[in-house]
C-alpha cells in the first residue's frame, strides 16, 4: 500500500512537471506562431494573385461536404477581376490537407497551393511536388477535375502510393471551384464548359 | 562504471550497433521516411536531437525514478521533448518547420530513444549518456541517409530531388517499387546482409545483425 503511493506520486511527479514545462513553452511560442500563420496566409493570398493591386479581402464564406467553413475571395486590380480564390481542405490519410485555389477570370485553375498537412512522409506529403501531382491542376475546368490511376493529361492522374493523400487534394479543390463557379460564373456560363447549371 | 570510453560508444552507436542495421528497431518510421534522401536526412536530424535531449534528461533523473514505473516516466520524457521541440521550432523556425514538422511527432512513438533511455542513460553519468544519444542518433542518421540513397536513386533515378537518370532530356521511368514500402524492406534486408558481410569479412566479427542483440 505504502509502495503504491510511492509510485503514484513519482508519476504524478513527473506528470506535473512535464505539463509544466510543455505549458510554458506553448504560451510563449504559441503568439509568434499565431503571428507568423497569419502573415503567412497573406502572403500566400498574395501569391495566388500577384497582379492584383487592389487588397484581396474575403467575399463570402462556404462550408465544404465536411462540415467547415472556408472563405473566398475577389482579387481586383483598378475594380476589375483578375482572380477568384479560395481556401478550402480535403480529408487525407491522416490529416486535412489546407489548401487555397485559385481560378482565371475564365474559371480555369490557375494555381493550387496547399498551405500545410499531416500526411506521411514520403508517401503523402508527394502530393506537394509540383512537377510529380499539384501542376496537374492548372488550367483545368471543373468537369476535367477527376482522380485516375492511368496515366491522363485530361484528369488528374493519383500518385502510386499515395491515393488517398491525391484523392483528398483533389476534392478540396472541386469543392473549392465549384463553389467559385456557383458564385461567380452566371455571367460566363460557356466558359465553365457546360457544368454551370 | 568510472572508465567511460568515448571511442567505443561513438563506434558502437554508428556501426556495432547500429540502430537500423544492427539492433533492428524503428524499422517502421526508418521504411516509411526513406523514399527521399532528404526525407531520411530531416528526419535523422530531428532524432539525433530528441534522442540527446532525453539521454540527458534520463541521465540527470535516474536516481529519481522509481524503478517499478521507469518505462512510462521514460515516455514522457520522450513527449515532453518531443512538444518542446516542435512547438518551438513551429514558433521560430517556421522554414526548417515546414520541412521537417511532419516528422518531429513521429519521433514519440520510436522504439530506438525508449531503448537508448533504458539500457544506457538510466545507468550512466551525464556526460556518457549524451554521447550515447548523440552517436545512436548520428546512426540512425547514416542509416537512413544510405537507405534514402539506395531507395532514391532506384525508384526516382534522383538524389536529394535532383533528377540523375535522364535519357534524351527526360527522366527515365525508375523501379516504383524501390520507393513503396515493399521496397524498403527488400532495401533494408540488402544493407543488413551486406554490412555483416563486411564485419565478417574484415573484422572477423560474427555479423549477428537483426535479432541477435534483442
Amino acid at each position: 500500500m505504502k509502495e503504491m503511493i510511492k509510485i503514484t506520486l513519482s508519476l504524478v511527479a513527473i506528470f506535473i512537471a512535464a505539463g509544466i514545462i510543455m505549458g510554458v513553452t506553448y504560451k510563449y511560442t504559441s503568439p509568434v506562431r499565431f503571428i507568423a500563420e497569419k502573415k503567412e496566409k497573406e502572403e500566400a493570398l498574395k501569391q495566388m494573385a500577384p497582379d492584383a493591386t487592389d487588397p484581396i479581402i474575403p467575399a463570402g464564406t462556404w462550408s465544404s461536404s465536411h462540415g467547415k467553413p472556408y472563405e473566398y475571395y475577389r482579387a481586383t486590380s483598378q475594380g476589375k477581376p483578375v482572380a477568384y480564390i479560395s481556401s478550402t481542405a480535403g480529408k487525407g490519410y491522416s490529416s486535412f490537407i489546407a489548401m487555397l485555389v485559385s481560378l482565371d477570370p475564365d474559371l480555369k485553375i490557375r494555381e493550387v497551393k496547399i498551405l500545410h498537412h499531416g500526411e506521411t512522409p514520403g508517401l503523402g506529403d508527394q502530393v506537394e511536388d509540383r512537377t510529380l501531382f499539384l501542376d496537374q491542376f492548372k488550367g483545368k475546368a471543373l468537369s476535367q477535375l477527376i482522380l485516375l490511376k492511368t496515366e491522363t493529361k485530361e484528369n488528374i492522374q493519383a500518385i502510386s502510393g499515395a491515393t488517398i493523400s491525391s484523392r483528398a487534394v483533389t476534392n478540396g479543390v472541386k469543392d473549392a471551384v465549384q463553389t467559385l463557379v456557383d458564385t461567380y460564373g452566371s455571367g460566363i456560363k460557356s466558359a465553365a464548359q457546360g457544368v454551370a447549371p | 562504471m568510472s572508465n567511460v570510453n568515448y571511442g567505443t560508444i561513438i563506434k558502437n552507436g554508428i556501426f556495432g550497433e547500429n540502430p537500423v542495421f544492427r539492433l533492428a528497431l524503428s524499422l517502421c518510421p526508418a521504411v516509411a521516411v526513406t523514399s527521399g534522401v532528404k526525407n531520411g536526412f530531416l528526419m535523422g536530424v530531428a532524432v539525433l536531437f530528441v534522442m540527446t535531449m532525453v539521454n540527458a534528461t534520463v541521465s540527470l533523473l535516474r536516481k529519481f525514478i522509481n524503478p517499478k514505473v521507469r518505462i512510462p516516466s521514460y515516455m514522457f520524457i520522450i513527449a515532453t521533448w518531443v512538444t518542446v521541440t516542435d512547438l518551438v521550432m513551429a514558433a521560430y523556425a517556421r522554414d526548417v518547420y515546414k520541412q521537417m514538422g511532419l516528422y518531429i511527432m513521429l519521433i514519440v512513438a520510436f522504439a530506438i530513444v525508449l531503448s537508448r533511455a533504458e539500457m544506457f542513460a538510466s545507468k550512466n553519468k551525464l556526460l556518457p549518456s549524451i554521447v550515447d544519444g548523440a552517436a545512436m542518433g548520428m546512426g540512425f542518421l547514416l542509416a537512413l541517409v544510405l537507405l534514402g540513397i539506395f531507395r532514391e536513386f532506384l525508384g526516382k533515378g534522383s538524389l536529394w530531388g535532383y533528377q540523375i537518370l535522364v535519357s534524351d532530356g527526360k527522366a527515365i521511368k525508375p523501379l516504383l517499387i524501390m520507393i513503396l514500402p515493399t521496397g524498403g524492406f527488400f532495401a533494408m534486408g540488402l544493407m543488413m546482409g551486406w554490412l555483416n558481410w563486411i564485419d565478417r569479412k574484415f573484422f572477423g566479427g560474427s555479423g549477428g545483425g537483426g535479432g541477435a542483440h534483442h
